[in-house]
């Protein structure tokens, strides 16, 4: 009877050791075919490269394993803004850009990469986009998925000031602006994407204002979904510290 | 239309030969067209030539000027007198016209580097990006764009600016297609930034789109897609030459004395990048360019250095010299 003896827990427990290394097996040649699949030397209007962008992305998973959830809520084709909280130092934008491209299966850009220099040259590889309204704007008409963070603070709960320049873009090219949720630790690989419906304007603006106020109403949403997600716990007595990044909320 | 003597400008002549609302065409160069032209009256007149360019527009009295006649840099004359060539046909050249009661608009060849590449300059620039060129080319086509916007302006006429990225093709004077065919090619080893290019073709049709519908505004003119100078010189199959600071002056040196100049704008994309946003062309110019860059590169990899033809009448036919002293 070996159906019943494989659906057993004590068979289970005892094919533990190949459906790891089976697993593990899977993992690694996706990743190969992830590396592999598209041809080096090509980069897109913006200067991403795909064939590096796989390799920094395979190399990433080494210090992140992150979760994606709500990617549902993304549209197709459009373009559209993913604003996300950010803790100091976590490169949540970049990682979460890494996270979103590879759920959505299509390119994700984060604001923020240098203007100069080999750092500004690798973002670039990897979709960065400059800190500027008008380059913001233009990838958002061109349809593509773009990641900003809001500014970084040292408490995992709080939503810093999410710059309303970037929003103007969104609203400007006509896209939807999605609120995104991150949480991570700096100690663990563990981190996770929750990304909410789409921020609308509750009033209807002519001027500036509408930029503020839905600034405002993604950070409101923001906080919602990271008390909805809860705290990340790394199951050491560092959870109970105030000021650890971590927790004590 | 002026330029017409260079290769881009004879093929835009040829394409407006092809065209059913051009009644008549005037070309006017400093050189001859580089192949045979059914319709169109050439007039073979220096960019200096400041009378005999204004006595022969007027006599034309043209609907649309396009002017295709500038110099880009080390393309086909050192850099100093392409900016002074420059500079004298588009005086003349959008001078004259401007007196021509018949004029309805003007399209003027500019390019991408008009945006400049300083500290904080965008990645993918748009036609409404602020114009702060960073180079000597940059600077002229924004001259020419000025010089074309005041006339236009005077006379009330409209005025279309054409923004092309590096024009490559067969036979096409480019300092950038010069410089990547060479058989050691250096490029930026901290960043190696994208750039874009155009084909030839597309650019051409690109004018003559804009000639079409009466451009009145600028347009970026850009192939999809881009590319990085090691990724060209892969492809190409060319020893790649990693650089640093300093090294691009002496780079700069030795590619001058092996016959490939890197003026001052093309270094500026080799290490700074050089991208632009193409999403208008659909709507400002109903085309979109048929090949991407990548593959131009490709075909600029291909074209042949030299090409070697037949004689038309072979040899055992030819008449022996007996034959004719007999």
């Amino acid at each position: 009877m070996p159906s019943t003896s494989r659906t057993s827990p004590l068979a289970r427990v005892v094919d533990f050791p190949a459906r790891r290394a089976n697993a593990a097996a899977s993992d690694t040649a996706s990743a190969f075919r992830r590396l592999t699949d598209e041809p080096a030397g090509h980069v897109d209007d913006w200067g991403r490269d795909a064939g590096m962008f796989r390799t920094v992305t395979t190399l990433s998973e080494i210090r992140w394993s992150v979760s994606t959830g709500g990617d549902q809520h993304l549209p197709a084709r459009k373009g559209a803004l993913i604003v996300v909280n950010a803790r100091r130092f976590a490169l949540a934008a970049v990682y979460s850009a890494f996270a979103i491209s590879r759920a959505v299966n299509r390119p994700v850009r984060f604001v923020g990469r240098p203007d100069n220099g080999p750092l500004g040259a690798l973002a670039q590889r990897l979709g960065g986009l400059l800190d500027h309204p008008d380059e913001v704007g233009g990838a958002l008409r061109a349809g593509e998925l773009v990641v900003c963070a809001a500014a970084a603070t040292s408490r995992p709960r709080e939503v810093g000031t999410i710059d309303h320049a970037i929003i103007g873009a969104a609203i400007h090219a006509n896209v939807d602006v999605f609120p995104a949720a991150t949480t991570s630790s700096p100690f663990g690989r563990r981190a996770r994407i929750e990304i909410g419906r789409a921020t609308r304007q509750r009033q209807r603006r002519r001027g500036p204002l509408a930029e503020v106020e839905l600034a405002d109403h993604i950070a409101d949403d923001l906080t919602l979904l990271l008390s909805e997600m809860g705290d990340i716990n790394t199951g050491t007595p560092l959870d109970w510290l105030p000021l650890s990044g971590l927790g004590g909320n | 239309m002026s330029g017409v003597g260079g290769e881009l400008g004879t093929l835009v002549a040829s394409l407006l030969e092809d065209e059913p609302w051009v009644g008549s065409l005037a070309g006017i160069d400093a050189d001859p067209p580089r192949r045979r032209l059914q319709r169109t009256s050439f007039h073979r007149i220096s960019p200096d030539d400041h009378d005999r360019i204004v006595e022969t527009i007027t006599q034309f009295n043209p609907h649309v000027l396009v002017h295709v006649g500038v110099w880009e840099p080390d393309a086909r004359a050192a850099p100093r007198v392409a900016a002074t060539l420059t500079d004298q046909a588009a005086v003349s050249i959008i001078g004259a016209a401007a007196e021509c009661r018949a004029l309805d608009s003007i399209i003027v060849r500019s390019g991408i580097e008009i945006y400049g590449r300083g500290p904080g300059s965008l990645t993918r620039p748009d036609e409404d990006a602020p114009l702060r060129p960073t180079s000597e080319w940059g600077r002229t086509v924004a001259e020419i764009e000025r010089t074309a916007g005041h006339v236009a302006e005077r006379v009330g006429v409209t005025v279309g600016a054409v923004r092309l990225a590096s024009v490559l093709g067969p036979h096409v004077p480019s300092p950038l297609g010069r410089l990547l065919r060479q058989p050691v090619v250096p490029f930026n080893a901290t960043s190696d930034p994208p750039f874009a290019v155009i084909e030839r073709r597309d650019a051409a049709r690109a004018i003559v789109a804009a000639a079409r519908n009466q451009l009145s505004s600028p347009v970026n003119v850009v192939a999809p897609g881009a590319i990085t100078c090691l990724h060209a010189i892969r492809r190409g199959r060319r020893i790649p030459l990693p650089l640093l600071g300093p090294q691009w002056w002496i780079a700069r040196q030795v590619s001058h004395l092996t016959g490939a100049p890197i003026p001052d704008h093309i270094g500026e994309a080799l290490t700074r990048g050089r991208l632009a946003d193409n999403g208008r062309m659909r709507a400002l110019l109903g085309m979109t360019p048929d090949i991407s860059t990548t593959d131009v590169i490709d075909h600029l990899y291909r074209w042949p250095s030299v090409i070697r033809k037949q004689a038309r009448v072979p040899a055992a036919e030819q008449v022996e010299p007996d034959q004719v002293s007999a």
